[in-house]
């Protein structure tokens, strides 16, 4: 074992190499953030070294999941900047390998064909002149977020909890742009598609569906802008697809394409990929029989510690600002509760201004630690919905819709 | 028009995150500046569209030697960097016989059935259980 590690070793050391021309090696294998010279943070589960990448087009650092096709994540310490993440910090997931890397605006067209009365073609300039502006703050969160820290361990990209971001959405109402196509009575469901591909013939195109009632809420949305600028290329550039409280498996990036069903979609990525068993919070035990499974939908509540971690020392006595950010999934946040004492006792935290139900919203408590040693925070939010963080983490083989109630262990000194 | 990326937008974000790890701890104060929503673009203030190019950075990282890299290399690379295997979580065989076949019947990788076996156990030995 450990010879591969130092195998692997050496060659992330020779990647960055390459990568960043050899500044900051004694950086690479420092071990964790480490100021200016970072260049590597090590996730804290077996095997989480991971390279921070700075040459990703219209990003800063992030960290590098893979590089083709790319998976970058947010590194957790821009979630305290505020609860909107920036365009240039956003994480980045991509399945298939051949993605556009020129894009044109002159002739970029977005379609909407199949069950509908008129197949609409839509130019840019069209989409923003004839429709009327609509936007949205919402929490745009990979199914696989966190995946990392399942327990057993299960294949899947390896994130931590970085795979997640909340933008302020500008753009149209996705309803408004069907409506122009007239969608066909008896049309049942929407298949949404993007310009990327995959190098082999036989790959399956990255398709995603919304039964019509959903795709028609009146929420779910077409952006063409994202905390008030254009995309980067690497979120979606010029179109990507919000749908608000649900996974972003449905957030089709560089989307060109809507195809109006009149039967249910089965196509791959519906049918065989993002599938979750149907049970609450989508826990199973591993090895578990017979489970049903059903295509990933709903995201559940979430809180975050952004502002300290776990091995931080405080001084006993002196009050102490403890933040982060939570969000309610489906549904507005309800409450965010904090404990000081491992769960034993919950008092509600201050929440932070509401940009409306789907965004991030930052809370913050006060902290006296009481005693020199070990004390366990835990934060837990509760929606609208009145649905709950669990105290256990859930488990399934896809790696999907981790929720648990989050702690860390600081230090009264 | 044309937007490229720019080297020192990178530059710039790296100081700005080094300012901002310095604070690890827990800090006092209240949040944040982040926290107002940004200016909108509106049908008044519509985005200025141009054309958007962009240079994707590429892996030269192959898979660690010993028996059954060849076949990592001309496979697995086709259609993904080699470095999403080298992060997964150490696997079984088995576990990784079943990635291996996920990657044959879902995304149509090349690699002849009589290859899978070499390959799994290949994939243990570098990063197993």
């Amino acid at each position: 074992m450990q010879r591969f590690r130092f195998m692997r070793a050496q060659l992330s050391r020779r990647q960055f190499l390459k990568g960043v021309g050899g500044a900051g090696l004694a950086g690479m294998f420092g071990s964790t953030w480490s100021g200016a010279s970072a260049s590597a943070v090590d996730l804290p589960f077996v095997n989480g070294r991971r390279e921070v990448a700075t040459n990703f087009p219209q990003k800063g650092p992030m960290i590098l999941q893979r590089t083709r096709p790319p998976l970058l994540e947010t590194p957790f310490e821009v979630f305290d900047q505020g609860v909107f993440t920036p365009n240039d910090r956003f994480f980045v997931r991509w399945h298939l390998a051949n993605i556009p890397t020129i894009i044109d605006p002159a002739t970029f067209r977005l379609k909407i064909y199949g069950n509908v009365r008129q197949p609409v073609s839509l130019t840019l300039d069209e989409l923003v002149r004839k429709f009327e502006p609509v936007e949205m703050a919402a929490v745009n969160q990979c199914s696989g977020n966190s995946r990392g820290f399942f327990s057993p361990r299960v294949a899947g990209g390896q994130w931590a909890n970085g795979a997640m971001g909340n933008a302020l959405w500008t753009g149209v109402s996705l309803r408004e742009v069907l409506d122009r196509a007239g969608v066909n009575a008896g049309a049942l469901q929407v298949r949404f598609r993007g310009l990327e591909t995959g190098i082999l013939p036989q790959t399956p195109n990255f398709m995603k569906s919304l039964t019509v009632e959903h795709a028609r809420d009146g929420e779910v949305m077409i952006a063409y802008a994202m905390n008030g600028e254009p995309l980067p290329l690497l979120n979606g550039y010029p179109l990507r697809l919000i749908v608000p409280g649900w996974y972003s498996t449905y957030w089709i990036k560089m989307l060109d394409d809507i195809e109006v069903l009149d039967k249910p979609d089965d196509n791959f990525w519906m049918t065989k990929a993002y599938l979750i068993p149907d049970t609450p919070f989508a826990d199973i035990t591993p090895g578990q029989p017979d489970v049903k499974m059903v295509p990933i939908n709903r995201m559940v509540p979430r809180s975050f510690f952004t502002n300290v971690q776990s091995g931080a020392t405080l001084k006993i006595g002196k009050p102490t600002t403890v933040r982060g950010v939570a969000f309610g999934g489906d549904a507005g946040v309800a409450k965010v509760l904090f404990s000081d004492d491992a769960g034993g006792h919950w008092r509600e935290a201050r929440l932070g201004p509401d940009h409306g139900k789907y965004s991030f919203r930052q809370w913050d408590a006060t902290l006296r630690p009481r005693s020199p040693g070990p004390q366990h925070l835990m934060i837990r939010a509760i929606n609208t919905a009145d649905v709950s963080q669990p105290e256990r983490a859930n488990w399934n083989a896809g790696g999907f819709m981790r929720n648990v109630v989050e702690s860390v262990s600081i230090q009264g000194v | 028009m044309r937007r490229k990326s720019r080297r020192g937008g990178s530059v710039l974000a790296a100081s700005a995150i080094a300012a901002l790890l310095a604070v690890s701890a827990a800090t006092g104060g209240s949040p944040t500046a982040g926290d107002s929503p940004p200016a909108k673009l509106t049908k008044e203030a519509p985005p200025k569209w141009a054309i958007l190019s962009v240079e994707l950075p590429v892996s030269n990282e192959i898979f660690p030697s010993g028996p059954g890299a060849d076949v990592a290399d001309s496979q697995c690379l086709i259609c993904h960097s080699a470095g999403m295997v080298l992060r997964q979580p150490p696997l079984t065989k088995d576990q990784w016989r079943s990635e291996i076949q996920k990657m044959r019947s879902a995304y149509g990788a090349l690699l002849p059935a009589e290859q899978v076996d070499a390959l799994s156990e290949y994939l243990q030995r570098i990063n197993g259980r």
